[in-house]
C-alpha cells in the first residue's frame, strides 16, 4: 500500500472516530441535564457523586452510560473495560508471535519477518501502555473514591477529555502497524521506511504522545483526589495502602513522563528534519537514555499499584490486619525515587565505562530492600493470619507474590555488571519480565476484576469453575513460558528475533507452550463474562472490595 | 517473645546469611576471573594485544583482525590478548542504526552505535566454535545478524 493511499485511509478513520465523538458528546450532554433533574430531586448538590452512589449501591446498571458520565466511577469503568479489550488484542498478538517461532528459520509467515516485529511491537507497546497502565488508572479512577470516602467528584470533564484523547493514541499505535520495538530509537524509526515494516511510525509517535498527555492528565486528578479531596477523617498517615501506592506511582509518572514526551517531539521533529540525535553534533544515544528515564519507571508504575492491590485483597481472605503499615508505606516510598536511579542498567554495555556501570549496579541492587520489604510484609500477613480462605482473588494474589520472587531475583541477578555483559538482550530479560508480568501486573488485575465482578456486572456472580480454570493455566503456562526463557536467555538465547540457532529450539518450543496455555487460559476468563451475562443477577452489585472496606471477611459478593 | 517477634527474627538472620554467602561467592568469582566493560573510546597507541574492528551493518557483522577482512565469521587464537573496537555505520550512509553485539560464551557484549567506538578487552580461555549474535533490533532481518567463530590452538 502506498503511502497515499494510507494517508487517506487514516483522514478517513480520523473522521470517523471525530463523528462518533461528536455523537457521544450530545448523548453525553442530553444524558447530563436528564441525569442532572434527578440528583436535584434527590437532594444531591454534586451530579458526579450520586451518580457515583448510585451505581455502587442502588442496583444501578452500568452498561456503555459509563462513557457518558464524568463522574470517577464511571471513568474508572471505562479505563477497566478498554484495558480488558487491548489486553486480549495485545495478547492475541502475543500468541501469534510466540508460535510463529516453532522453527529456527521463519517459515509460519512466509519469510515476512516483518509481520514477527509488527507483532511484537505491537504486543509489547499495547500490554504496557493500553492493559497495565489502563487497568491500574482504572482501579484507582474506581476504588479511591470509596477508600478515601471523596464526596465530590471534581475535574471529571478533564479526566474525560484524558480517557478520550489516551483511548485514541492507543487506536493510532494499533493503526500504525509499527515495528520498532517499544523502544522507539531514532537511527531505525527514522530509517525503518523502505522495508515497508513501519512506514507509519510517525503515526505511532503520534498516538505515544497522546497516551502520555492522557495519562498525564488523569494522574494529576488522581494526585489531586487523592491529596486534596479525601474526606477529612481518613488522615494521610492512615490512608489505605492502595491510595499510598498510587499517590507513589502517580508522582514517578509525572516526574520521568517528560523526558520521553520530549524525545518523542524531538523524533516526531527529526523525521521531517533530522537535526536532534542523527546530527553530526548529537548521537543515538541521546535519545536511549532519554527513553530509558521514562523506560524503568514505567514498569515500576505497572507494578506499584497492584502491589497496593495486594495490600488491599489479602486482609479481605485472611481476616487479619496488614502485619505493618508503615514498612508497607516506607517500602512503596523507596521504590519511587530509587526507580528513577536505576535506568542506566539498561544500557550498561553500550560504552558509559566502568565507573557509571558500577553506580547504576548498586542503585539496582538497592531496589531490592523495598521490594523485599513488600514481599516479606506480605508473607508475614499471611503467616501470622488464623486462616487463609484460598477463593479465585486469593489465589492470583498468592502466585503473584510466588511469581515475584522468581522475577526478582533473575532482576537483581541480570543487573550485576559483569552477569549483564552475558544476560542484556536476551531471553533471561524477557523471563524476568513477563514473570513480573504476568504474576503481579496481570494475575491482581485479574484478582480485583474478580473481586468486582458484582459491581461491574451488576450483580452476576462469576462462575467459580470456570475462574479456577482460568487462574489454574494462567499461572502454569506463565511458569512454564517464563521458565523456558529464563534459561533459555542464560545460554545466551537473543530475544526479538524472528529466527533463532537451532540450539535453542528446545527451549523456544517450551515458551511456545507455555504462551498457548496461557492464550487458552484467557478464553476461559472471556467464556466466564459471557455464561455470567447470560444469567440474571443474582446479588446485590456490591463488592468485597469496597463495602467491607472495614470488615475483615467478606459476605457478599466473590464466590 | 511473641509470634511477631520470632518471624522478624527468622527473617533478618536468614536474609544476612544467604546475603554474606552470596557475597563471599560474589568475590570469591571475580577474584578467579578478570573482567572487561565496554567503555567509549578509540584505542590509541598502546592497545593491548590485537586490534578486531567489528562493524555492524543491515543485516551482518563484518571483521578487520590485521587487515583479513571477514563476514559473519572469524578466527580467533586461544590465550591471545584481543581488543575489539565496535562500530555501525556512520550517520548519513542510511545504514545508522544501533546495533549490539553478544557473544555469550565469553560474557562480551558491546553496543555498536553510529559515529562511536566502543572497545573491549578479552583473552579466549578455551578452543572451539562459539555463536555470536546481534541483541538490539536494528530492522528487518535483525535475526540474520548472527554467525560462528572459531578460536584455535
Amino acid at each position: 500500500m502506498s503511502t497515499t493511499t494510507y494517508l487517506i485511509d487514516v483522514s478517513v478513520t480520523i473522521s470517523i472516530i471525530f463523528l462518533i465523538l461528536f455523537y457521544v458528546y450530545y448523548k453525553y450532554n442530553s444524558t447530563k441535564s436528564e441525569m442532572d433533574k434527578i440528583a436535584e430531586k434527590t437532594d444531591y448538590v454534586d451530579t458526579g457523586s450520586y451518580f457515583r452512589d448510585a451505581i455502587g449501591g442502588k442496583n444501578k446498571s452500568i452498561g456503555m452510560s459509563a462513557f457518558l458520565l464524568n463522574d470517577a466511577k464511571s471513568i474508572g469503568v471505562r479505563y477497566i473495560i478498554t484495558s480488558i479489550i487491548f489486553f486480549f488484542i495485545a495478547g492475541t498478538f502475543g500468541v501469534i508471535m510466540r508460535v510463529s517461532l516453532v522453527e529456527p528459520t521463519p517459515t509460519l509467515f512466509l519469510n515476512r519477518t516483518v509481520l514477527y516485529d509488527i507483532l511484537t511491537t505491537q504486543h509489547g507497546l499495547l500490554m504496557i501502555y493500553m492493559w497495565a497502565l489502563g487497568s491500574a488508572l482504572g482501579f484507582s479512577y474506581y476504588l479511591l473514591p470509596t477508600f478515601l470516602k471523596v464526596k465530590k467528584d471534581s475535574m471529571g470533564g478533564y479526566s474525560s477529555a484524558a480517557y478520550w484523547i489516551y483511548i485514541l493514541g492507543g487506536i493510532f499505535i494499533l493503526l500504525s502497524r509499527t515495528s520498532t520495538r517499544w523502544y522507539f530509537y531514532p537511527p531505525l524509526s527514522l530509517n525503518l521506511n523502505p522495508y515497508n515494516a513501519g512506514g507509519f511510525n510517525w503515526l505511532a509517535v503520534l498516538g505515544m504522545e497522546m497516551i502520555f498527555v492522557g495519562v498525564v492528565i488523569a494522574a494529576i486528578v488522581v494526585i489531586k483526589m487523592i491529596i486534596m479531596d479525601r474526606d477529612e477523617n481518613v488522615k494521610i498517615e492512615q490512608m489505605p495502602l492502595f491510595a499510598w501506592a498510587v499517590l507513589f506511582t502517580l508522582i514517578m509518572l509525572v516526574a520521568s513522563a517528560p523526558f520521553f514526551m520530549l524525545g518523542l517531539a524531538m523524533t516526531f521533529y527529526d523525521f521531517f528534519n533530522p537535526i536532534f540525535f542523527v546530527s553530526s553534533s548529537s548521537s543515538p544515544l541521546s535519545f536511549t537514555e532519554m527513553f530509558w528515564i521514562w523506560g524503568h519507571p514505567i514498569v515500576y508504575i505497572a507494578i506499584l499499584p497492584q502491589f497496593g492491590l495486594i495490600y488491599e485483597i489479602i486482609p479481605k481472605f485472611t481476616g487479619n490486619k496488614i502485619y505493618s503499615y508503615a514498612s508497607g508505606v516506607l517500602a512503596l516510598g523507596l521504590l519511587m525515587p530509587l526507580s528513577e536511579l536505576v535506568w542506566g542498567h539498561h544500557l550498561l554495555n553500550s560504552g558509559f565505562g566502568l565507573e557509571w556501570g558500577l553506580f547504576f549496579t548498586t542503585a539496582s541492587f538497592l531496589v531490592v530492600i523495598p521490594s523485599a520489604i513488600t514481599v516479606f510484609n506480605y508473607i508475614a500477613t499471611l503467616w501470622t493470619s488464623p486462616k487463609i480462605r484460598l477463593t479465585v482473588p486469593m489465589l492470583f494474589v498468592v502466585n503473584g507474590i510466588f511469581d515475584f520472587i522468581i522475577g526478582g531475583i533473575t532482576g537483581v541477578i541480570q543487573s550485576n555488571l559483569v552477569l549483564n555483559e552475558v544476560l542484556h538482550g536476551t531471553y533471561w530479560v524477557t523471563g524476568h519480565f513477563h514473570f513480573i508480568f504476568l504474576g503481579i501486573t496481570t494475575g491482581i488485575a485479574f484478582a480485583v476484576i474478580y473481586m468486582l465482578f458484582p459491581s461491574l456486572t451488576n450483580g452476576r456472580k462469576y462462575n467459580v469453575r470456570l475462574a479456577h480454570w482460568h487462574f489454574t493455566l494462567t499461572a502454569v503456562g506463565s511458569f512454564i513460558m517464563s521458565m523456558g526463557w529464563t534459561i533459555g536467555g542464560f545460554y545466551g538465547m537473543p530475544r526479538f528475533v524472528a529466527g533463532y540457532f537451532a540450539r535453542f529450539q528446545a527451549f523456544q518450543d517450551t515458551a511456545i507452550l507455555g504462551g498457548v496455555i496461557v492464550g487458552v487460559a484467557q478464553l476461559f476468563f472471556l467464556a466466564n463474562i459471557f455464561v455470567t451475562y447470560s444469567k440474571a443477577p443474582s446479588i446485590a452489585s456490591s463488592n468485597a472490595l469496597e463495602d467491607a472496606y472495614n470488615l475483615p471477611a467478606i459476605e457478599s459478593g466473590g464466590e | 517473645m511473641n509470634q511477631k517477634y520470632k518471624i522478624e527474627i527468622i527473617w533478618i538472620v536468614a536474609v544476612l546469611a544467604i546475603l554474606f554467602a552470596s557475597m563471599g561467592i560474589n568475590f570469591y568469582v571475580t577474584g578467579m576471573k578478570s573482567f572487561s566493560v565496554a567503555t567509549k573510546e578509540t584505542p590509541g597507541e598502546k592497545t593491548p594485544g590485537t586490534l578486531i574492528q567489528a562493524t555492524g551493518v543491515q543485516w551482518s557483522w563484518s571483521f578487520e583482525i590485521n587487515g583479513v577482512k571477514t563476514v559473519d565469521n572469524f578466527t580467533l587464537t586461544v590465550n591471545q590478548t584481543y581488543t575489539m573496537v565496535i562500530t555501525s555505520l556512520p550517520v548519513g550512509t542510511g545504514q545508522a542504526v544501533i546495533h549490539d553485539l553478544l557473544i555469550p560464551e565469553f560474557g562480551i557484549q558491546v553496543y555498536a552505535v553510529p559515529g562511536q567506538n566502543n572497545t573491549i578487552t578479552f583473552t579466549p580461555d578455551k578452543t572451539g566454535t562459539f555463536i555470536f549474535e546481534c541483541v538490539e533490533y536494528c530492522g528487518y532481518d535483525h535475526y540474520k545478524m548472527r554467525g560462528y567463530f572459531t578460536v584455535v590452538k
